[in-house]
């Protein structure tokens, strides 16, 4: 019996110096975010709890705005990344020759931070940028400012290239290694019978990643929803995505303010924690379609 | 089982995090009590942690070379600067005054504007304190505005003068003949030059400034000094400046429909030829670009003929400072001619001296006179006799707000 309790109890005591930290700091300030967008901030005398804050930030035009906007860019580009990032994955696949280079090189973009991918897309895009100097100099166009605008914009190109940039990769990643060590033999068997590629590729192969295409597309969803630094830096003036209007509220020097910015904050942990079930959903899902 | 201990566990940890939190309190007997000799004592061998924006090489270098070098010599004393964001020391601060913890970690804030207002007004700082240095009694005209007021607010002496700014704007000889000298003037270069000027968003602190500039110019400033807080009173009194706002929009970069978020990235746009002005808040900007190439040599600082906002940069001593008396030693040192002249130098900073120079003796007097302002710049006389208040701090926001309203929206 003690035994028992002993090794059920152990990894929990083991965790104790982590969970401390992780969940003294993250809990309380979770907390900490709630009771103050209810509107109690003792500190600075806001003393009555109310939903008015609530009320006020769900009604308001330019709060609806940013969380359409935000929603926009992450789909936008996570359906473009998953797409793209299926037919690479197949592609290394199918060229198995250069296999070794093919590997190192799309696996680069995932270890470089956002920022920089940020500025990548800054420094090739933006009307003094790379490309629009190259297109100024060939004489595709007459001035650098002819080129598209495609940072700072309404649209979010900007914030979406860098995106993609980053998260084709990443489903390129994990859809090729589910990939390659999926058994080579049904794919023979269906040849054999006569299916041509496209059939195996639609009929095998893709029904086979299908969960682990559908767990990653909200990883790299839910990740651009709650991501700040890529829209803070290439986003436009409005709409601001909602991480961007939460620092930008927070930031304000009005203390009276902080119950707005703990609002969105309330509201960004909402989804997050949506997408979380979400995802440990299409787990179980997974594990009943293996067994 | 597992979930009854989990929950256990996690209740525990909340709890001890929330005891944890009230230290020792360990109560001094209060330094503006004590004589100035004595607090020189105390400040002796100490470190001094001085918290503030470190956007700026220049202005970091100043504090870390010639600064701490002279706190060093003089008094013994260790001044740690510590780079960061204002909005992040005030929410640092009303952390710990949450948790009620007597001993923070800042020593000295470099503060203005709505930040002081906002600490003041929440008990976050410590004093009053200015009438205890030496220098600020010799040195400075406390019956000055721009020393009694932070942005339409009382100071109180809650925070010592450390600095002047005022807002200029930069072009390039070459490419603009002729400046405008007001709104109207600005208007017609904008329809000259379509998508070649634009300003940074507020709340940007230098966009923020140039659109009360444009306001002041249009509708005056007199009758902001004493306006009610209150979001339609400022908006009717603002109307035609944002009506003004509108009408240059389309001539604008990108023709308005978004503008550059920080002003260092209108600095970029500038140096790329991308647009043909740019701003700042501090009057040698110019010629610290031109120093280091980013600019060319033919950049030039001007004004409007009504003037251009200035303001009073500040030093502030949080509620739980840990060590006041150094506090108090290294923002007396920051106040006499020598450091002030020094910083005044375009050469390590070119931040505009504090002291009132009625007061100075002749050879006081030459420190200053004998630093060569740089390229691009205005002459002090000009900048100091086209000076304009700032605004009530407190109307800012207010206007930011509306400005986030009314400008770059789309479909009107």
């Amino acid at each position: 019996m003690s035994r028992i309790l002993n090794t059920k109890i152990k990894p929990y005591i083991l965790l104790i110096p982590a969970l401390t930290i992780l969940i003294g700091i993250f809990i309380s300030g979770l907390i900490m975010g709630l009771v103050q967008s209810f509107g109690y901030f003792s500190v600075i005398g806001l003393k009555d709890f109310t939903l008015k804050y609530y009320f006020e930030v769900l009604t308001d035009k330019d709060f609806l705005q940013s969380l359409r906007f935000s929603f926009y860019i992450s789909l936008i580009s996570s359906v473009i990344a998953v797409i793209v990032g299926v037919i690479l994955a197949y592609s290394i696949l199918r060229s198995r020759h250069k296999k070794s280079i093919e590997e190192f090189i799309y696996k680069l973009p995932i270890i470089v931070p956002h920022t920089i991918a940020a500025l990548l897309v800054y420094n090739l895009f933006s009307q003094s940028g790379v490309v629009p100097r190259i297109f100024y100099n060939i004489g595709i166009i007459d001035s650098q400012s002819q080129f598209p605008s495609l940072v700072f914009d309404r649209v979010g190109i900007g914030i979406i290239i860098a995106y993609l940039w980053k998260e084709i990769p990443f489903i390129a990643m994990v859809v090729y290694t589910i990939l390659s060590n999926i058994n080579d033999k049904l794919v023979e068997v269906a040849l054999n019978l006569g299916a041509n590629n496209r059939q195996v590729f639609w009929h095998i192969l893709l029904p086979l990643i299908m969960p682990s295409i559908f767990s990653s597309f909200i990883i790299i969803f839910a990740f651009s929803f709650g991501a700040f630094e890529v829209p803070y830096l290439l986003g436009p003036t409005t709409p601001k995505t909602l991480p961007v209007k939460a620092y930008i509220e927070y930031t304000n020097p009005d203390l009276t303010n902080r119950p707005y910015t703990m609002v969105i904050n309330m509201i960004l942990t909402f989804i997050s924690v949506l997408f979380v079930w979400i995802y440990s959903r299409t787990f179980k899902l997974i594990s009943k379609y293996n067994g | 089982m597992k979930k009854k201990f989990l929950s256990i566990l996690l209740i525990l940890v909340l709890a001890s995090s929330l005891v944890g939190c009230s230290g020792n309190k360990k109560i001094e007997g209060n330094v503006l009590e004590k004589s100035w000799e004595d607090i020189l004592a105390e400040a002796k061998g100490t470190t001094v942690n001085f918290y503030g924006w470190g956007g700026s090489q220049k202005v970091n270098n100043w504090i870390d070379t010639y600064l701490a070098k002279r706190l060093k010599e003089e008094y013994d004393i260790t001044l740690n600067r510590v780079p960061m964001n204002i909005d992040d020391i005030l929410n640092k601060l009303l952390g710990e005054k949450q948790l009620n913890s007597q001993e923070g970690t800042i020593d000295i804030v470099w503060i203005n504007g709505e930040n002081f207002y906002t600490a003041k007004e929440n008990e976050l700082l410590f004093g009053p304190f200015t009438d205890k240095l030496p220098n600020f009694n010799k040195y400075i005209d406390n019956n000055s505005d721009e020393v009694k007021y932070d942005f339409g607010f009382k100071v109180d002496g809650y925070e010592a003068p450390y600095g002047k700014a005022q807002l200029v704007m930069i072009y390039d000889k070459n490419k603009i003949d002729t400046i405008p000298k007001n709104y109207k003037e600005l208007l017609e270069l904008a329809k000259k030059n379509p998508g070649k000027l634009t300003y940074p968003a507020p709340p940007d602190f230098t966009g923020s400034a140039f659109v009360r500039n444009i306001i002041y110019d249009i509708v005056g400033y007199k009758q902001f000094m004493n306006m009610e807080p209150d979001k339609e009173t400022v908006e009717k009194a603002i109307k035609p400046a944002i009506d003004y706002l509108k009408e240059l929009k389309p001539y604008l970069w990108r023709e308005g429909k978004t503008y550059p978020a920080t002003i260092s990235q209108l600095d970029n746009m500038f140096s790329d030829n991308e647009v043909l002005m740019t701003m700042s808040y501090n009057p040698n900007h110019a010629a610290s670009k031109i120093q280091t190439g980013e600019f060319p040599d033919t950049t030039n600082t001007f004004i409007f003929d009504n003037g251009t906002i200035g303001n009073t940069h500040f030093l502030a001593i949080p509620f739980n400072a840990p060590n006041k008396a150094g506090a108090l030693a290294v923002i007396n040192f920051i106040l006499s001619p020598e450091a002030q002249a020094s910083k005044y130098d375009p050469k390590n900073w070119g931040d505009l001296p504090v002291l009132d120079n009625n007061k100075l003796s002749d050879s006081e007097m030459s420190l200053f006179t004998d630093v060569k302002i740089g390229k691009g710049t205005l002459p002090q006389q000009y900048l100091l006799d086209h000076r304009v208040p700032e605004m009530p701090a407190n109307l800012i926001p207010i206007i930011e707000e509306i400005w986030l309203e009314n400008i770059p929206v789309e479909g009107e």
